[in-house]
């Protein structure tokens, strides 16, 4: 056994999602629609009918951050024989692992997050995530405690290094909320323009409004199955065919790996160790889904994981494009800029259906191939889905 | 030494942060140094992360250092920082990068590269901090 058939072991057999839309505009009327787990219990519910199965054919569970293991599966009712809890990527890396080395056969990943309703914080000295990220909090004392000054601190040396402008930043925004005005289930989908990107306010300079992404209350599912499982059951199973992982933790906390590097070796080894194992390049890839906690991840990530070279993502973006009008379409349903802000999780439903065809007037023409980048904190993922060389 | 009209919020102190912000108080910043092969880490660690060593020294920090990179809060989140607020991440002398805030009359466009060293606030309830300034 070779570790590339961990490129042949396991496909995403069902997506489902809650009502991003309406619920949106329910907690913003002060209403709590759901908690984490009712989300993430809606979403379930989806996706095992977009599977066409039965709860009781899951034999694995893994919840996201948001919902302890044990509760999560007492809610749902599932008694399974392997389970974890992790964040969205590390949920795909886990289902297709461990259905690779016969642990389960059918995982269900659900994702719940009442951010919004509970006024979950990510900034002060109890800032979210701070417990995992000790960057996220040891700074509060001088006033840097939001994830978006990390940013906005990384995106201002970017710009130091590489000449990048601020507009050149902008059109990022701009072709997200592109992509979500034509999805029917993206929160923000007024068209901006770049003119409207510039004359909107700082939030933490040099990020502005349209660089943050939403936070907002939702729920996220996708079922995995090996593909002996997809083989006989499924008719539009998309296989998981490339998985590659590297993280960037020494000087983490000092800032070192994200202001000197740019997260660019991790980036550089997880993407090439996803291309080895699908037999694919980043030429092959029809769209790509990159974690937008912030617009200038799309710019670190063209580069790093192999699109354009060093400090050329600005170029590719004004020559090649990344708009679903023109180039290589980047968070083709608007992302956590423009769509909904599932942590990651929305990524890889996008994924799914744009390889299935499905996604009407924002479908990519020919997708045969998705790859998901990310790289939080410098835990560097890339998943490439679809079609295997 | 400057006098701040609202308390900083408290820092995140693990056990071996201790000596940091007791020389914080002093208003004679020191770094954690390995023992055995002398590399400067931060923030303090139990272990040095080049060759795992526990022996620890602590050293005065020149207060030295270069600007990386800067931003400046739009909104204030914080009651002691009113915006707009700009932090700088600056790379040491000594080798660590360490974020604070900057006050001073380098205009912030200009300020990446530009060398900068320590100066002391002290809040209401006599917390010092160390923040960067024009060297």
């Amino acid at each position: 056994m070779t570790s590339s058939d961990l490129g042949r072991a396991a496909s995403v057999v069902g997506v489902g999602h809650t009502d991003w839309v309406g619920d949106y505009a329910r907690t913003r009327a002060g209403e709590q629609p759901a908690d984490s787990y009712g989300y993430a219990a809606r979403a379930f519910v989806q996706a095992l009918g977009d599977a066409g199965i039965s709860r009781n054919e899951v034999d694995g569970l893994i919840t996201g951050p948001r919902t302890a293991y044990e509760r999560m599966g007492e809610v749902l009712g599932l008694n399974t024989r392997w389970g974890g809890q992790a964040d969205a990527v590390t949920a795909v890396v886990m289902a297709a692992t461990a259905i690779h080395a016969g642990l389960a056969e059918v995982v269900a990943l659900v994702y719940g997050n009442d951010q919004r309703s509970a006024k979950v914080q990510y900034g002060g000295p109890q800032a979210m995530g701070g417990e995992n990220y000790l960057a996220y909090v040891y700074h509060s004392p001088w006033g840097l405690t939001s994830q978006g000054a990390l940013y906005a601190l990384m995106f201002q040396r970017y710009k130091h290094v590489y000449g990048a402008t601020e507009r050149d930043l902008g059109e990022v925004a701009v072709a997200q909320r592109l992509a979500a005005s034509l999805n029917p289930n993206a929160i923000m989908r007024k068209r901006i323009t770049i003119e409207d990107y510039l004359a909107a306010a700082y939030i933490c300079e040099p990020l502005r409004l349209y660089d943050y992404c939403l936070i907002n209350d939702g729920g996220v599912c996708l079922i995995v199955a090996s593909n002996d499982w997809a083989k006989r059951r499924s008719s539009r199973a998309v296989p998981i065919v490339g998985i590659g992982r590297a993280d960037l933790n020494r000087g983490a906390t000092e800032l070192e790996p994200r202001l000197v590097e740019f997260y660019r070796p991790a980036q550089q080894a997880a993407a090439q160790a996803s291309y080895a194992m699908a037999g694919l390049g980043p030429e092959d890839m029809d769209a790509l889904q990159i974690y937008d906690s912030f617009s200038c991840h799309v710019l670190f990530a063209l580069e790093g994981f192999g699109h354009c070279g060093e400090g050329e993502a600005a170029r590719f973006i004004g020559d090649r494009g990344i708009s679903l009008d023109r180039g290589l379409p980047v968070n083709t349903g608007g992302g956590h800029l423009s769509e909904t802000y599932m942590q990651g999780w929305a990524h890889q439903i996008e994924a799914v259906r744009q390889i299935r065809g499905e996604c009407g007037e924002r479908q990519v023409p020919s997708c045969r191939a998705v790859q998901y980048c990310s790289d939080v904190a410098g835990k560097a993922f890339s998943i490439i889905y679809g079609a295997s060389a | 030494m400057v006098t701040w009209p609202k308390p900083f919020p408290k820092p995140v102190q693990r056990r071996d942060d201790e000596p940091f912000w007791a020389s914080i108080a002093r208003r004679r910043l020191e770094l954690q140094r390995c023992g055995a092969c002398g590399r400067f880490r931060y923030p303090a660690a139990p272990v040095c992360p080049e060759c795992l060593s526990e022996a620890v020294e602590w050293v005065p920090a020149s207060g030295e250092g270069e600007v990386l990179s800067w931003c400046v809060f739009h909104r204030q989140y914080l009651e002691a920082f009113p915006p707009p607020h700009v932090i700088v991440a600056v790379k040491l002398a000594e080798g660590p990068i360490m974020c604070g805030f900057f006050r001073g009359d380098i205009p912030k466009d200009a300020l990446i590269g530009r060398r900068v060293s320590f100066d002391y606030a002290v809040d209401p309830e006599g917390q010092v901090l160390p923040f960067f300034a024009p060297s």
